[in-house]
């Protein structure tokens, strides 16, 4: 008597999901998986040591950088008063260097170009003459430095005549928008296609190498012979993404702390990026999307991955698939800066770009029923590659002539 | 074909790699309850045969059925099955991966690692269920794949060269649990190129070569397939002794040894004793499997074999 399609959609089930216990313990528990774990504080070490070399280099020139002003003394003072007023304007690490005022002498024009040769006082760009018509010398990438000692002679004449006593004294009060602004859906549009690109490029590239470790092992014999080979691949499948869950859910718990992990407010700011269909539904999308976009890349490596008899065949294999992953990022960060476009619909359809896309897509707009058309869609094509993988495997390393997907023996009949 | 009282029935099975029959045509058909054989030479097809019994590739002709069923897979759960390359993940426990291999027929994992201490230890590895199998020795882990194989208590068990790589001792062991299995009830198929494995254990076997089968019976019929063998040794030696006995009687040491023919060995008896030459020695003696095995698959068939199809690694 033949197992009903229930029993055998059950069967499918429960073989799947102990080829994914099995990943998933080899996986997470083994020490290797700590050094998995903690692979961005292993980046963002290597990234603070390179970023301070790199700013230490910048702060021994930046102490010694200067603009240099040629300027009458009785005018100095308004000088440094309007300097302080505008620098202001300049987030910290973007001012402009240290004003550096002179007397002039007979010669105010060679006392400028001195200011460039003069070891102990690296000018960018030096100011002579009248302040209503100053000339300004300027080297290198000192144009924009030039350009603040032009608005710096402007600044301190108007302070001449009104005085250097500020004439409006505001009150500066930070407010939370009660909607999010179209720039702040498309900077959360943005941070979703980035964030599901980057956990993809990291966390779905492991499943290249599961199929062969059974090959290396031998064990897919025993696999194949006991459950369909697509319940292997999906297994595989799921049982990797649940140690890419577990990392997510690590790094996403220490993330959701941000106001505490960071100072001044700079966690508040990021509650100004909002999406279009609100963050509780957003959240989900996002995961759900993530989810898809790691099962259909997971699937494609693993199938390719599959294919492959030696850790040099592995890498050649998988570098097109990366590249192809760059390609649909670009693409799909060109789609939400422009959700209305027929690019952005391309995207959305096609399948390996669509999570990235319709994550997007959730940033920017509210609508909520393509999302579920596009889930289904991703899944489908999930189930398709995955059959192909099994079918390309069947074929090319069981050495089965058939290689007809199994539609019917997956569900009976 | 009734197929009621057969474990696995397979009729006219066919595989082509590369447009060469691996497999051309084989019947098959496997009684419950019995250990049967699959005996063929190096490359014969019968891992090839094994494979598409159980459904781990198809066939390119032919039918089959496993357990009664023509899809092998909807009966999976009820099989057991240790393939020739023996393949088991390095890092788990023993007892883990023959709860493992039993999770992926149907048993749930707490039951699996119970039966699989019981095994170990009736096996005589108890001290090993909670080694990694790396740590294990090659004999070692190839006893404890097959106990991975019976762990959830299969009706049928298909063996692929269970013996290979085995020492004595370990052989000895493989055996007991074979006979055990089918004492349990259980049908158990198994391929082999070693007569003396075949011989003692198969209670019905077939021999594969070239991708056909040549030979499907008991190892009594199969060794009913050669003459019986008579060794005698004459009481006095003398000239025309060569004359009464049987023209292919060859020398051998003080005796002779012959075949005996169709009609008894009783008429050449009288004569040598007519003769004079009497009777010192006589021993009988039927051909063992060895012998029948190489006068059924014949050189010819062997010039036919071709290299079993294995799983890429």
């Amino acid at each position: 008597m033949s197992a009903s399609p229930p029993g055998n959609i059950r069967r499918l089930v429960r073989q799947t999901m102990t080829i994914a216990r099995r990943d998933f313990v080899a996986t997470v528990f083994t020490p290797m998986f700590l050094v998995f774990l903690f692979t961005p504080v292993l980046m963002l070490s290597f990234g603070l040591i390179g970023g301070m070399g790199a700013s230490s280099v910048t702060s021994a020139s930046v102490e010694k950088a200067s603009i240099v002003a040629i300027v009458d003394p009785a005018q100095q003072e308004a000088m440094r008063a309007a300097d302080a007023r505008l620098r202001q304007l300049y987030a910290r690490d973007d001012r402009p260097p240290a004003l550096v005022m002179q007397v002039p002498t007979d010669n105010p024009a060679g006392q400028a170009h001195v200011a460039f040769s003069d070891k102990g006082n690296d000018a960018s760009a030096a100011m002579f003459g009248e302040l209503g018509r100053p000339t300004i010398l300027y080297s290198g990438f000192g144009r924009r430095d030039a350009n603040f000692l032009a608005q710096l002679a402007e600044e301190t004449l108007r302070m001449e005549r009104s005085g250097t006593t500020a004439l409006s004294i505001p009150t500066l009060t930070s407010i939370a928008r009660a909607q999010p602004s179209p720039t702040g859906n498309k900077r959360s549009a943005f941070f979703a296609v980035f964030g599901i690109f980057f956990l993809t490029l990291f966390l779905a590239g492991q499943a290249v190498g599961t199929m062969a470790e059974e090959r290396n092992n031998k064990v897919v014999e025993i696999l194949a012979a006991a459950v369909p080979l697509e319940a292997v691949f999906f297994g595989k499948l799921i049982g990797m993404f649940g140690s890419a869950l577990l990392f997510i859910g690590f790094w996403g718990t220490l993330a959701s702390q941000l106001d505490v992990l960071v100072p001044g407010g700079v966690g508040a700011a990021f509650r100004d990026i909002g999406p279009a269909v609100g963050m509780p539904v957003f959240s989900l999308l996002f995961v759900a999307y993530f989810a898809m976009a790691y099962m259909l890349l997971g699937a494609v490596f693993m199938g390719v991955g599959a294919q492959a008899s030696t850790p040099r065949e592995l890498q050649l294999l998988s570098l097109p698939i990366t590249v192809l992953q760059i390609i649909i990022f670009g693409l799909s960060v060109q789609a939400v800066s422009k959700p209305d476009s027929w690019l952005a619909l391309a995207v959305e359809i096609f399948p390996f770009s669509s999570p990235y896309a319709m994550a997007g897509r959730a940033a920017n707009l509210p609508d909520l029923w393509p999302h579920l058309a596009a889930l289904v869609w991703q899944l489908l094509w999930v189930a398709i590659i995955i059959a192909i993988a099994a079918r390309a495997f069947r074929r090319g390393v069981l050495q089965s002539g058939s290689g007809k997907i199994n539609w019917k023996g997956l569900v009976g009949r | 074909m009734i197929t009621d009282n057969l474990a696995i029935s397979a009729t006219g099975l066919v595989k082509k790699f590369g447009g060469r029959r691996v497999v051309d045509g084989v019947d098959i058909a496997v009684p419950k309850g019995l250990i049967y054989g699959v005996l063929g030479p190096n490359g014969a097809g019968k891992t090839t045969t094994l494979r598409m019994l159980l459904g781990i590739i198809e066939p390119d002709g032919g039918t089959r059925t496993l357990l009664g069923h023509e899809r092998p897979r909807e009966v999976s759960d009820r099989v057991g099955y240790l393939p020739e390359e023996r393949g088991l993940y390095p890092a788990m426990k023993a007892k883990d991966a023959i709860a493992f291999m039993g999770a992926l027929r149907g048993l749930d994992l707490k039951t699996g690692r119970k039966r699989a201490v019981t095994l170990m230890e009736g096996a005589g590895l108890g001290h090993a269920v909670d080694s990694k199998i790396r740590k294990l020795s090659k004999g070692m882990a190839q006893l404890v794949q097959l106990l991975g194989s019976v762990v959830h208590e299969p009706d049928l068990l298909v063996l692929d060269e269970p013996f290979s790589g085995l020492d004595p001792v370990n052989q000895d062991r493989l055996e007991a649990l074979i006979v055990a299995q089918r004492d349990r009830g259980a049908t158990i198929l198994f391929s082999t190129h070693v007569m003396a494995h075949a011989e003692r254990l198969c209670d019905r076997l077939t021999i594969i070569a070239g991708g056909k089968a040549r030979f499907e019976g008991t190892v009594a019929d199969a060794r009913g397939k050669l003459p019986m063998r008579a060794h005698y040794v004459p009481h006095f030696e003398g000239e025309g002794i060569a004359a009464l006995l049987p023209p292919d009687a060859e020398r051998d040491g003080d005796g002779w040894r012959f075949i005996v023919p169709e009609s008894g060995v009783e008429d050449i008896l009288k004569r040598l004793i007519d003769g004079g030459f009497g009777i010192s020695g006589l021993a009988m003696e039927r051909p063992g499997l060895h012998d029948a095995f190489v006068r059924i698959v014949g050189p010819d068939a062997l010039k036919d074999q071709v290299d079993d199809v294995e799983v890429a690694a």
